[in-house]
């Protein structure tokens, strides 16, 4: 897992926006390797399901940040974010079958729990602008869902 | 006077007549089906659970940033189908049913027929 919100200092609302888009965008791709080693049904539903609604969320903050005229400015969150995905994509690259399966659903649990972290105690805090903050407040409660189904998913490997 | 009986009669013939003629029309009186609207907000259904009565219609409607469906949860019995952010879709409910979100499957509803 990355070694997120590393600094005391304050995000500036470019800073959140590239944090919300890498973010959102690391978690595709780790869909789009889950989707082509996967063969189990659900994790590859769930997959399916992370790959939209974080492109989903991109599209969101992509739009708000055109129509507010900002420039996501990259920071040390969005580098620790990259860094620990770096890691995480040659992880599980190198597994297969059950293996992949298992370890693929056991990141997204401790990726989105770590999301939610950033988002409700750095991310929603710092932003000054209040639809950067409502797009973020908004972001929460698809997180957990995704935090469930993941943990739901995990529980058939853990049996 | 026979003029005025006369008057009289070809009245009540008249309402004779409006009154058959209304009964021919008319058609027979049906139960006062209601309509309840769910909105998909915040990744739940709400209000999540919906007590109401055979022949009422439900209205879903997706407030979210990101795709939902509405779905029978025990035997896929009906589906809404993908439902796009500000997309609505509706049912006339005939039997109770346990319904959730297929993509994101730790959403779920309940409809209670009385």
């Amino acid at each position: 897992m990355p070694a997120i919100g590393q600094t005391n200092t304050k995000l500036t609302d470019p800073e959140i926006a590239s944090v919300a888009v890498t973010a959102n965008q690391i978690d595709i791709e780790y869909a789009q390797i889950a989707k082509k080693k996967s063969k189990n049904a659900d994790v590859l539903k769930f997959a399916e399901t992370m790959a939209k609604d974080h492109q989903a969320v991109i599209d969101q903050a992509v739009a708000l940040v055109t129509k507010l005229g900002v420039t996501p400015k990259d920071n040390a969150t969005t580098k620790a974010f990259l860094a620990g995905a770096v890691k995480t994509k040659a992880m599980l690259n190198s597994k297969k079958g059950g293996a992949f399966d298992k370890a693929y659903i056991d990141n997204e649990v401790a990726y989105h729990k770590a999301a939610i972290n950033e988002v409700e105690n750095v991310l929603i805090p710092d932003a000054t602008n209040s639809e950067v903050k409502s797009l973020l407040q908004s972001a929460v409660p698809l997180f957990k869902t995704h935090l469930a189904h993941a943990e739901m998913v995990q529980k058939e490997f853990n049996k | 006077m026979a003029n005025k009986h006369s008057i009289l009669k070809n009245s009540a013939y008249i309402l004779c007549f409006i009154f058959l003629l209304n009964s021919c029309t008319s058609t027979p009186k049906e139960a006062v089906h209601k309509l309840y609207n769910v909105e998909i907000k915040g990744m739940q259904f709400q209000p999540a659970e919906l007590t109401l009565q055979k022949g009422d219609t439900v209205i879903w409607t997706n407030h979210d940033i990101v795709t939902h469906d509405v779905t029978e949860e025990k035997s896929k019995e009906w589906t809404s189908g993908p439902l796009a952010p500000g997309q609505s879709w509706s049912l006339v409910v005939t039997k109770s049913a346990d319904y959730y979100c297929s993509i994101h499957v730790v959403m779920k509803g309940k409809l209670i027929v009385q």
